[in-house]
């Protein structure tokens, strides 16, 4: 079956962000198969840096998307934005440094954090590697669960977009416990949450330092989502692990990835491409010096470097 | 040799007892922190006497010569006043305290119990501003006529490499005083009363609050001293996103002769620094000769020059350099500065 990617361009300040998120949903022919009366929507807000900086969702197409979602469904929809805490963030903080507090009053919805929520103990096994997660119960609830996350990269996955943004929806805290066996708890997440709708906030998007793109995904599909961002950003998709990964577990198909609308060459001309290898290199490798420097010398070590 | 407890272990508190640890003459002889894995820490690097409440060790002041306190803000004053009124020396992490009055009460009991009092203005040790008060010392850029100092990081919210997450305390003007201001500007307005050497009152002040919290992530304040009216601009901000080795941090001074920029004397490249001084250290080490602790990191360094000259002080009964009056003068600056812009803002609606 195909599995549509609706490529928008926008205006990166989230100028008429209601209407690009609706010509991004006409494109993929977008409708729910039933009848909508809550929705749960998960921007991506990992850390205390704003949407400028390319690391988190701008409350802008959350609030963009609220306005659409009532034209279309009714105004008394019960509508949460939800993100659970990480290892070095906490929600009830990024909330308002973000700006969420501010837009969840001024469209009165509601805002939950979902290391908070009632969880659902799932377990599932990916790649021989058997997984258990805490499922906030609320993902799995909702008549309409719409995935907002950024389009960027990351040191430890090289990408980061629809499916790392649901492994950030597990309630634990300290989501660093995974990260030795990262690509299989992102597939293994992606097993158990499925959203109806990914909506990517590439208005200003990340690579080797932020960049106004101007860019609205859309799929019903999460897997073909990043299939096409991971090009977006100057990868061959079967070079992310995680992928490479969802294919093999079954999570997708790259033969059934469509893309409508703008064409990807548009945007990866745009993207600043990181050299992951150097980026990653440059990274341990001073800090290997470190380490073998502090044996040497027994000089001090600041402490927040002392545990790396 | 100095006998020292080093009192709260967080990450502050762990700089300086590493730091103290490396100090001929200092032993440390017990450490005080609620945390346990702290304690264990500190156990490993050879400390004997571990204690989850610092108020354990005021059993035996006279076990101590000093303490090295690096508390959450609002524990200073308790935790100061119980020490000096123990007869213990107290080198404290900034702010002094967090209200004036507390700063006040810490003066009194300084000079009341003859005890030496030295707060961490760790910025004064950076080597650049060292060299800055030096040429204006010796009259190179004529008088001072303004100083502009700023630092914009990430303050709490700077990404540690091994995830974990801000406490509390810090977004609870309560417990630490204040935000950026209190944060950064704390050590800016010491900056400038430092070059200045006069007392100074503040002229303006506008804070932001885009964070949405109780505490504010950006302070622009204009400074002036009384005497000379020389000006001083203050310019910090907890939101800028800041990756090592960036660090947007800057003195200017412009004086009738000339000026003087930090940017000029601190290394161009981190990188180039810390490996051109890491390799002068292991030389150091395998000739036998005695390190200079944190020298490749530029900025840490002042932590350890600053603890170093409080003990000299107290083993050779001397001044500190940075004394409960500085840190008083500086937290009273801070609270005009609040005043000021709770006042305007109070004017401006009306009120």
């Amino acid at each position: 079956m195909e599995s549509k990617v609706g490529l928008v361009k926008a205006e990166p300040d989230g100028t008429r962000i209601k209407e690009h998120l609706a010509s991004a949903l006409d494109l993929i022919g977008f409708k729910p198969k039933n009848s909508v009366n809550s929705v749960v929507i998960k921007p991506n807000l990992c850390y205390y840096w704003d949407a400028a900086t390319g690391y988190t969702t701008d409350p802008k197409v959350v609030g963009g998307l609220i306005d659409l979602l009532r034209e279309q469904y009714g105004a008394d929809i019960d509508i949460k934005i939800v993100e659970a805490d990480a290892s070095a963030m906490q929600t009830r903080y990024a909330f308002p440094v973000l700006g969420y507090t501010k837009l969840a009053a001024e469209k009165d919805v509601a805002l939950l954090n979902l290391s908070e929520d009632a969880v659902e103990e799932r377990e599932i096994v990916v790649n021989r590697r058997k997984l258990s997660f805490k499922v906030p119960q609320t993902l799995l609830e909702s008549d309409l669960f719409v995935n907002v996350p950024k389009l960027k990269v990351m040191r430890v996955t090289h990408i980061t977009c629809g499916l790392k943004n649901i492994f950030g929806a597990i309630a634990l805290p300290k989501k660093f416990t995974y990260h030795p066996f990262l690509a299989e708890a992102i597939v293994g997440m992606n097993k158990l949450v499925h959203p109806h709708l990914t909506l990517v906030d590439g208005l200003v998007a990340l690579g080797r330092f932020p960049v106004r793109l101007g860019l609205v995904l859309a799929s019903e599909d999460t897997f073909s989502v990043d299939w096409v961002a991971a090009q977006i950003m100057g990868y061959k998709p079967l070079s992310i692990k995680f992928l490479k990964l969802a294919v093999r577990e079954g999570l997708g198909d790259p033969k059934n990835v469509a893309v409508v609308g703008e064409k990807i060459e548009t945007f990866r001309e745009d993207f600043p491409r990181e050299n992951n290898l150097s980026f990653r290199l440059k990274w341990r490798l001073q800090f290997a010096l470190l380490r073998a420097y502090r044996k040497v010398s027994g000089d001090v070590v600041p402490p927040v470097l002392e545990d790396i | 040799m100095i006998r020292v407890g080093v009192i709260g272990l967080g990450n502050m508190g762990r700089l300086h007892l590493a730091n103290c640890l490396k100090m001929d003459d200092v032993d440390v002889v017990a450490v005080a922190d609620p945390s346990k894995r702290a304690l264990k820490r500190a156990g490993n690097l050879g400390v004997n006497r571990l204690y989850v409440d610092y108020k354990e060790l005021l059993n035996h002041p006279r076990d101590l010569d000093a303490v090295v306190i690096s508390v959450p803000n609002f524990l200073h004053f308790e935790t100061i006043q119980s020490f000096l009124e123990n007869g213990v020396n107290v080198f404290t992490e900034k702010p002094m305290a967090i209200t004036v009055q507390q700063c006040e009460e810490i003066v009194k009991s300084a000079r009341n119990t003859g005890r030496k009092v030295m707060v961490g203005h760790c910025m004064r040790f950076v080597d650049a501003i060292e060299k800055m008060k030096a040429t204006l010392d010796r009259g190179c850029i004529g008088s001072l006529e303004v100083a502009t100092i700023e630092e914009v990081v990430n303050g709490p919210f700077s990404h540690p490499a091994v995830p974990k997450p801000v406490a509390d305390w810090w977004f609870d003007p309560e417990k630490s005083g204040g935000g950026v201001l209190m944060d950064i500007g704390y050590h800016m307005i010491d900056l400038f009363r430092f070059f200045a050497q006069e007392d100074s009152k503040v002229m303006f002040s506008s804070l932001s609050y885009k964070f949405n919290l109780p505490v504010e992530e950006g302070a622009i304040v204009l400074l002036s001293t009384v005497k000379s009216s020389i000006k001083g601009t203050i310019n910090v901000g907890w939101y800028q996103r800041t990756v090592f080795p960036k660090y947007n941090f800057r003195v200017i001074l412009h004086g009738n002769s000339g000026y003087l920029s930090s940017d000029e004397l601190v290394p161009k490249n981190l990188y180039t620094h810390a490996a051109k001084e890491g390799l002068k250290n292991i030389a150091r080490r395998l000739t036998g000769r005695k390190i200079r602790p944190l020298s490749y990191t530029y900025y840490y360094e002042a932590f350890y020059r600053e603890l170093q000259i409080f003990f000299d002080c107290v083993k050779n009964d001397l001044e500190p350099p940075v004394s409960a009056l500085d840190g008083l003068k500086t937290v009273q600056l801070i609270e005009e500065a609040y005043a000021l812009f709770k006042n305007r803002g109070a004017n401006e609606h009306g009120k």
